[in-house]
């Protein structure tokens, strides 16, 4: 009988219906608009690698010691070096960085000594050819500028 | 034998799939129909092969960690528990209580997530639209804590061999006790929008049938087997990560249709909640890291060490040389084994059906494929 | 690798029952395994899901030593829910030796056998349908021999398609 009734009056439907109805209020929206409002991303979020140089100096952090691309389980990273003859210590010459097979794992920057290298908060990483996303030094070193909308 | 005619119904074959929006990825079933019932159904699979056992010969022991995540990519930190215990397992190391805490906690809220995901899609297949967006929803919450525990939403690469890589961040215990007071009046929501509906109780109950006899025939694990009736966790039977010091339950039911995989579900998730609970109440203080050392040799030797992921039993299978790489590693993975039980439980049943019954496995093709 | 010896009911059991088929009952990292003759395998599984209640196949999977003359070592790995106990069972063949199928006892290995044979090229007879599974029909080798290596696979499809050298 109360089966009956529930069958009649539709119960189960507005029951379900009435769940819709309340997250119609205002305040129980939870859409993110993105391009016009950016997200706040976590201070540990592994985005974009980020070759860091010194504040003041502008010199890089990195000490070429490889250990970045003997970590990586993908092998991507390549960094040459270079033997300074007058300090005796080698020198980055040059760090490629290929994100498109870089899966963020945080290997490399665990690695590093130095913190020069880091997976910081950019996560607008697309690029329009493959070989947009092999990143070079000064790509590295300035970070990717994307592109923001105004509305 | 009589001629047939255009009036008998003969036995049609259809393909459905890999691209199919209910086939949860790229699974291709042949189906072999007489009218609108199901004869058999093949699955075609390994669209979706990458060669993880084979990556993870080639890599050493803490490079093949990100790979795990790949697998049940909605379930990552499940699948990086397994392997960091595995390890730990072949290395004779435990963690330490505070990191066993902490990873309680995430593969909790992974369950959660994981469930959750497949209630939306589950529910988006039979036709109810709405779960998905409040699903979704509260998803983002636990991606959220992920995010701002270790970098990463989906992929988190959590854990490491030996503990965690990562301190708890400020604020985390405050999150995830906000999430579960949060989340549990939600489950009733989503319990109000279709438990008693009657067009998911039409298109479940009855469905997609798969008893306890069959269920241990044929390797099936999880929620399948649970809703089958039996009460085996390895949470409960062989407890690891220090699940033993939670009270919980595990929740069963009598039928092994697919009306009661998707209430062992719900419960789970609320069960999930009650561990999180107790976890983030007391989290020890002390290290995260266990002593393994910079490089990881295991001597040699094997091992098989699994674990309950939400889709059923997880296991790892590692052969170690004593090299710093894996000599064999061996994935025993849930959704797999359980997709193989398709045959039997759509047997009989109608084309509609199908849907519901790929659905109710809670397949994930990155872990079925590998 | 630093093995104790197994020792309970099970094993006496399987001893009388078996006698010399079976090689070795140990344990390591207190998981126990047994080592069985491969004719001998699909009896004993037989033996073990009736009389002793081992009602689950959790997996079955190999592994390869190419430097050994019995090169395979199939791995089989059975549950109880009863007695809540996993027990492995290895036994080890040479390439080309065919294993008999245990797809008799456990319906489940139906899957689990074709990825072995797909993987490593392992033939096992008295069963329906053995194809490859994960790959393509039309792969050549099978992938998780140890002599089939990821960086020349890459470099001989590289090769053909893009007619480059792979950087790998
Ligand atoms: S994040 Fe991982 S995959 Fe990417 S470069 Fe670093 S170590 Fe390699
Ligand atoms: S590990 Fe750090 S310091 Fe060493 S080469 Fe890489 S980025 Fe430079």
């Amino acid at each position: 009988m109360k089966s009956l009734l529930r069958k009649i009056f539709l119960v189960d439907l507005i029951e379900g219906l009435w769940v819709t109805f309340r997250s119609q209020h205002p305040k129980n929206i939870v859409t993110e608009q993105y391009p016009a409002e950016r997200p706040r991303i976590a201070e540990r979020y592994r985005g974009a690698p980020r070759l860091n140089v010194h504040p003041e100096t502008k010199e890089t952090l990195c000490i070429a010691c490889n250990l970045c691309a003997l970590a990586c389980p993908e092998h991507l990273i390549v960094v040459t070096s270079e033997r300074n003859e007058q300090t005796r210590r080698k020198e980055l010459t040059t760090f490629t960085y290929d994100i498109s097979r870089c899966m963020f794992c945080g290997l490399c920057e665990d690695a590093c000594p130095t913190d020069a290298l880091e997976l910081s908060q950019d996560f607008e990483l697309a690029a329009f050819t493959r070989e947009g996303a092999i990143w070079d030094r000064q790509m590295l070193e300035e970070g990717p500028v994307p592109t923001r909308y105004r509305y | 034998m009589p001629e047939a005619t255009f009036l008998d119904a003969n036995e049609l074959v259809l393909n459905m799939g890999p691209q199919h929006p209910s086939t949860h990825g790229v699974l291709r079933v042949v189906l072999k129909l007489d009218g609108e019932k199901i004869l058999g159904a093949e699955c075609v699979i390994g669209y979706l092969h990458r060669g993880v056992e084979k990556i993870g010969e080639n890599r050493t022991y803490q490079m093949f960690a990100p790979y795990v995540d790949r697998m049940d990519y909605v379930a990552a930190v499940s699948n990086a528990l397994g392997y960091c215990l595995a390890v730990e397992k072949l290395l004779g190391v435990e963690a330490p209580p505070r990191a066993q805490a902490v990873r309680v906690i995430l593969t909790e809220l992974n369950r959660i997530a994981s469930h959750l995901l497949w209630l939306g899609t589950h529910a988006l297949d039979i036709g109810a639209i709405t779960p998905l967006f409040y699903v979704m929803r509260e998803r983002e919450d636990i991606l959220n804590i992920y995010e701002k525990y270790c970098g990463a939403r989906l992929t988190t690469h959590a854990f490491r061999i030996g503990g965690l890589q990562y301190e708890v961040y400020e604020g985390m215990e405050r999150d995830v006790k906000a999430f579960c007071k949060k989340f549990l009046p939600r489950v009733d929501e989503y319990e109000e929008l279709l438990t008693e509906n009657r067009i998911w109780k039409d298109r479940l109950i009855n469905v997609g049938i798969l008893n306890a006899e069959d269920c241990k025939a044929y390797g099936v694990t999880g929620p399948l087997l649970r809703a089958a009736g039996v009460k085996w966790d390895i949470r409960k039977a062989h407890p690891y990560s220090g699940y033993e010091k939670y009270d919980f339950e595990i929740p069963t039911r009598e039928n092994g249709d697919t009306y009661d995989r998707y209430i062992v579900r719900i419960q789970e998730m609320r069960q999930s909640v009650r561990i999180i609970e107790q976890a983030v109440e007391g989290i020890p203080e002390g290290p995260i890291m266990a002593k393994v050392g910079k490089v990881i040799k295991p001597p040699v030797g094997e091992a098989y060490v699994s674990i309950e992921a939400p889709k059923g039993e997880l296991g790892y299978f590692i052969v170690s040389d004593g090299s710093t790489q894996p000599y064999r590693l061996r994935v025993r993975p849930p959704s797999f084994v359980n997709l193989q039980a398709l045959d039997k439980m759509s047997r009989g049943s109608l084309v509609a059906d199908i849907v519901a019954i790929i659905g109710t496995i809670d397949i994930v093709l990155g872990e079925v494929d590998r | 690798m630093e093995t104790e010896p197994w020792e309970d009911e099970l094993t006496r059991a399987l001893k009388s029952q078996f006698g010399d088929q079976i090689s070795e009952f140990s344990i390591y990292r207190e998981q126990k395994f047994l080592v069985a003759h491969p004719d001998a395998v699909v009896p004993i599984l037989e033996h073990l899901k009736l009389e002793a209640g081992f009602d689950y196949l959790v997996d079955v999977t190999a592994v390869d030593y190419p430097k050994k003359e019995e090169r395979f070592e199939v791995v089989y790995i059975l549950y109880s829910f009863e007695r809540r106990q996993r027990i492995r069972i290895k036994t080890r063949i040479r390439d080309g030796q065919e294993l008999q199928s245990a797809v008799s006892v456990y319906p489940g290995a139906n899957w689990l056998e074709r990825e072995v044979y797909d993987m490593f090229g392992i033939r096992f007879s008295g069963r329906p349908d053995l194809r490859r599974i994960l790959l393509p029909d039309e792969w050549e080798g099978h992938p998780l021999r140890k002599d089939s290596s990821i960086l020349k696979m890459d470099q001989k499809w590289v090769q053909e398609n893009l007619g480059i050298d792979s950087g790998q």
